[in-house]
């Protein structure tokens, strides 16, 4: 096929500003089956995806569009992760890509997201169409967009092209602007095989399906392939494209957006960013900007019940040769037994796993408060690095603590700039920089990344009455004045308690987590005693006081029955509940160090 | 002649339901006969009740008839002593002397009750006449059980009693007038509007009747009941429900009373035999619509209304409406946390036997409860302390086997 006839290209926009209606409407001009209904047949229960209205894994499809040239165009669009989490995932989709729809909301116009894919995209040097969506909103305005267009993002406003993706108004002109403005796929059919990964799932039958686009060579089953990172080879059992659902072809070809299938046991042997090459003539130079995903946010997780440790260890490893850039080793706490800490790329990356965990595996878990990495210099200058706040060491060996910051970027009403700077002190955030673009203002801090993993954006949604929009880039280490606050029951620390906080919130903080605690802790047949410290410094202490009083007065009439089953229940309830020492604790005491 | 589990559609001819009623119990049940009616459904009560009709009396006789006439065709009938009769309710004391006379003859034509059984009726202050009383004694009731409740009027509106504190004192003297000898007395406590220092001076005034036994329960919302639909404004708080409790211990032991049950007290010799069935996981029989049974390791439960109850009866059939076969653990764990209520305690063996699998647990509950004064677990048996009574749920579902 020749390479005039191709083009590749992804969907970029701000969380619900219409990508996946106007993914839909694309496939349904160019007669393709929905995807998310095709993805259920290929991909295992990612129900979540659809509740939650994110797409979580890259999905892609082949369109065949003929267009008023009267030729006939492949399309392959490349449908990206929407969420800060994946970001990385995301500048890989983009690699495969000559062309990106940056799709705008009339109604909102330009928001954070919109502002960080368009920044990936230009990065990654794609053609761009811009497109505004939901015009045939009461409250849409064109006018607006399209300066914001030219004033933000320095694009030509005439060229914006104007959609209904709900109406289906405009959405040919896509089409046609796809063949026109984006250029056809580099390449070169006759040199040696270079592909780059930018998908993977894992298939019990199939093994692992990577999901490639060709740079250069041809690519077919009974090829010995070499993946560059790994310098592992693998024979190629199968390749194919997306209809969405994986259809075999006999190859593979240059320019050519499909997947290859090779015996592959896991997902983590072949990462997005991967270089598939041919392991007789490998290519020279790999694709450039691979790295390792490396989680962000650490956790602790451990199964309600003992005797199910061993269930939650497969279920991790099942989940993992899905998904590689969810780490997992084994730990140990005094509060909670045998369990694994956890890494993840972000927030939603947790949530989605821990979900996944409860409910396609049958797990009842207690998650521990989620931490970030730090980086310890102890005195004698060494250096180490801890994600789990029980495991910093005492304050005399430690010289420097330092902790991951982010740059942020805040995208908001004028209106709500008070609010946003009051919310990003209180995050120990460092201003940077304001830009005036019309009503809106565009601000930028450096964030401690622990100061933004729980509810920063909630509660920046809520200040601004959901008009504010959020992303963030990953900086470097810095040194902070980082203690650890210890939260003990009756006299004994609980290790799962702990967490790390600036040393100026540490009073405040052991004081709400020690009357949360308060407040979650059933009351037991003794005292129980919460004390938040620093080192041996208490801070704050709340007792619970014993429950004095739990009988049936009255066993009346013969109806053991019910009465035993009262019992029974109040058992199982306790169940549920962690021993530590005489103390039971709740699963929600653990969730309550979440919030600040 | 269809046999009377025989035909039981709930458990087919060799269900355990059909086993438990035509191979009887194991050894000496009770017998409970639940006379469903009222002249007022209190607020706080959640038993299964009807308001009273003249008319439906003597069909609701005529069943309870009909339904221990089923039971008298089973072989066992015959072989089986009875060493307790009770008559709950509702309120037992509307029906008649003669009816009650009538029900006691029918019982022990059925099965041979045994001599000097205790025959137990519960009875309202309302219409609570010496003459009346006379009857029951004639007709063989034993022992008088008074749901007096409380001696504060207002208390007692609260409470929406149909009686004032001054006839339940008319009453208690009526039942020794008719020559009573083992009287009963029901008082709640932790009532709206009521304060320590009142439920003191009721307790002290009952003392002072001398009853040989007393019930007192702490007033308890039910689910599905008036008080739990609205919210009570003036219940006393924990702290003084406590004390309530305290007074009630300190007082009644003062008094020569026993606490041998968690809520019951009685004079050396006046302990509730039928009651007794209940916490030591022993059996019974119970007969009238709602009442439950206990044969063998099968428990039952008739149909609570009584029309249906009729209607089940009129087609020959057991009235009942649900069962349950006990697993040995059920039964056990049943065992264990009824007898922790009693004063007596449990066998420690029974511990044992429950936490087979796991010893080093119990030993480390008994050593818990045992520190802080909950739980002695001395020799053969492990008994609640003062305090560990107030908590006898907590511990005892800490206790239950594991199922």
């Amino acid at each position: 096929m020749s390479l005039e006839l191709i083009r590749t290209f992804s969907i970029i926009a701000h969380i619900d500003h219409g990508k996946s209606t106007l993914a839909d409407r694309l496939l349904g001009l160019c007669g393709a089956l929905d995807p998310r209904k095709a993805v259920d047949q290929v991909l295992d229960s990612m129900d979540l995806e659809r509740e939650r209205g994110i797409t979580i894994k890259a999905h892609t499809v082949r369109l065949l569009y003929r267009a008023r040239d009267g030729r006939e165009y492949t399309l392959n669009l490349i449908d990206t992760p929407g969420h800060v989490d994946f970001s990385y995932e995301v500048s890989r989709s983009l690699a495969a890509c000559e062309g990106a729809i940056l799709v705008v909301d009339a109604a909102q116009g330009v928001e954070a997201q919109t502002l960080a894919n368009y920044h990936l995209a230009l990065e990654a040097g794609l053609a761009i169409i811009p497109v505004i969506n939901k015009i045939d909103l009461p409250q849409a305005d064109v006018e607006g967009t399209r300066e914001q267009l030219a004033d933000i993002l320095g694009l030509d406003p005439e060229e914006a092209l104007l959609i209904s993706a709900k109406e289906g108004t405009g959405v040919p002109e896509v089409l046609e602007a796809i063949v026109r403005r984006i250029p056809p796929p580099p390449g070169a059919p006759r040199g040696p095989l270079k592909a780059l990964v930018f998908d993977s799932f894992y298939d019990p039958y199939q093994g692992v399906v990577v999901y490639v686009r060709l740079l250069n060579g041809r690519v077919h089953p009974g090829m010995k392939v070499l993946l560059m990172s790994t310098a592992k080879v693998y024979e190629v059992q199968q390749v194919g494209v997306f209809t969405p659902a994986l259809r075999p072809v006999e190859e593979l070809a240059a320019g050519q957006v499909g997947y290859l299938t090779a015996g592959i046991k896991r997902v983590a042997d072949s990462k997005v960013g991967e270089t598939i090459t041919d392991a007789l003539v490998p290519t020279a130079e790999p694709f450039p900007g691979y790295r390792e995903a490396k989680p962000m946010v650490f956790s602790g997780l451990y199964p309600v019940e003992d005797t199910a440790y061993g269930a939650l260890r497969d279920a991790l490893e099942k989940l993992r040769l899905n998904d590689s850039a969810f780490t997992f080793e084994p730990e140990s706490s005094n509060a909670l037994g045998f369990g694994f800490r956890c890494g993840f790329l972000g927030m939603l990356h947790m949530e989605i796993i821990q979900e996944r965990l409860e409910r396609e595996f049958g797990l009842t878990l207690i998650a521990t408060a989620p931490s970030v990495r730090y980086r310890v210099v102890g005195a004698g200058g060494e250096t180490v690095e801890i994600d789990n706040p029980s495991k910093l060491p005492p304050p005399d060996k430690v010289e420097v603590i330092e902790e991951p910051y982010v740059r942020g970027v805040v995208f908001v009403p004028v209106e709500f700039m008070g609010a946003v700077y009051r919310l990003a002190q209180e995050k120990r955030g460092e201003h940077r920089s304001a830009d005036h673009l019309g009503k809106r203002v565009h601000l930028t801090f450096d964030f401690p990344l622990a100061e933004i993993l729980v509810d920063f954006y909630d509660r920046l949604k809520s200040l601004s009455r959901g008009y504010a929009s959020f992303d963030y880039d990953l900086l470097e280490f810095r040194p902070s004045q980082l203690v650890r606050l210890d939260i003990l029951l009756n006299g004994e620390p609980v290790d799962a308690l702990s967490l790390i906080v600036h040393r100026d919130k540490a009073y405040e903080r052991g004081k709400t987590l020690a009357e949360r605690l308060k407040g979650v802790i059933p009351r037991q047949l003794f005292e129980v005693v919460i004390q938040a410290a620093i080192g041996s410094r208490v801070i704050a202490r709340e007792t619970v006081r014993p429950l004095r009083k739990n009988v049936t007065a009255k066993c009346y009439g013969g109806d053991i029955t019910r009465k035993r089953k009262l019992l029974e229940k109040q058992r199982e309830g306790k169940k549920r509940l962690k021993q530590l020492g005489r103390v039971e604790i709740p699963q929600e005491a653990f969730l309550s160090v979440l919030k600040p | 002649m269809v046999a009377a589990g025989a035909a039981d559609p709930l458990s087919g001819a060799a269900g355990p339901l059909a086993a438990a009623t035509r191979e009887g119990p194991a050894g000496t049940p009770g017998i409970y006969l639940h006379c469903l009616f009222c002249l007022r459904r209190c607020p706080y009560c959640d038993f299964n009740v009807a308001l009273y009709r003249e008319d439906r009396i003597a069909p609701f006789l005529d069943a309870l008839h009909r339904e221990l006439a089923l039971y008298g065709r089973e072989a066992w009938a015959s072989r089986t002593a009875v060493e307790s009769l009770f008559f709950g309710g509702g309120t037992p004391s509307l029906l008649e002397p003669a009816a009650i006379g009538g029900l006691i003859e029918a019982v022990a034509r059925t099965f041979p009750v045994q001599p000097g059984a205790e025959i137990t009726l519960e009875a309202n202050p309302e219409r609570l006449t010496r003459e009346r009383l006379l009857g029951y004694r004639a007709a063989g009731v034993t022992r008088l059980s008074l749901g007096v409740q409380a001696l504060d009027d207002r208390v007692l509106a609260r409470l929406g009693r149909g009686h004032t504190a001054e006839e339940a004192r008319r009453a208690f003297g009526a039942a020794r007038a008719a020559g009573f000898a083992a009287v009963s007395v029901d008082l709640l406590y932790a009532c709206p509007g009521q304060d320590l220092a009142g439920w003191g001076r009721g307790l002290a005034e009952v003392v002072g009747w001398g009853p040989e036994h007393l019930s007192c329960y702490a007033l308890t919302l039910e689910p599905g009941t008036a008080f739990a639909r609205r919210p009570l404004q003036d219940l006393p708080d924990e702290e003084t429900q406590l004390a309530q409790y305290r007074a009630m211990v300190e007082g009644l032991g003062a008094a020569g009373y026993e606490q041998y049950e968690i809520s019951n007290f009685a004079r050396p010799g006046h302990r509730s035999v039928h009651n007794q069935r209940y916490w030591r996981g022993e059996e019974y029989l119970g007969l009238g619509p709602g009442a439950h049974s206990f044969l063998g390791a099968v428990r039952f439960a008739n149909l609570r209304s009584q029309l249906r109850y009729r209607a089940r009866l009129d087609a020959g059939l057991l009235p009942i409406e649900s069962w349950e076969r006990l697993s040995p653990a059920q039964r056990l764990g049943e065992r264990i946390v009824f007898g922790l209520r009693l004063a007596e305690g449990i066998p420690r063996t029974w511990l044992a036997e429950g936490f087979a699998a796991a010893p080093a647990t119990l030993e480390r509950l008994l050593a818990r409860y045992g520190e802080a004064g909950l739980l002695l677990a001395e020799g053969e048996r492990v008994r609640l302390t003062e305090a560990g009574r107030l908590l006898a749920d907590a511990i005892g579902a800490d206790l239950l086997p594991a199922a």
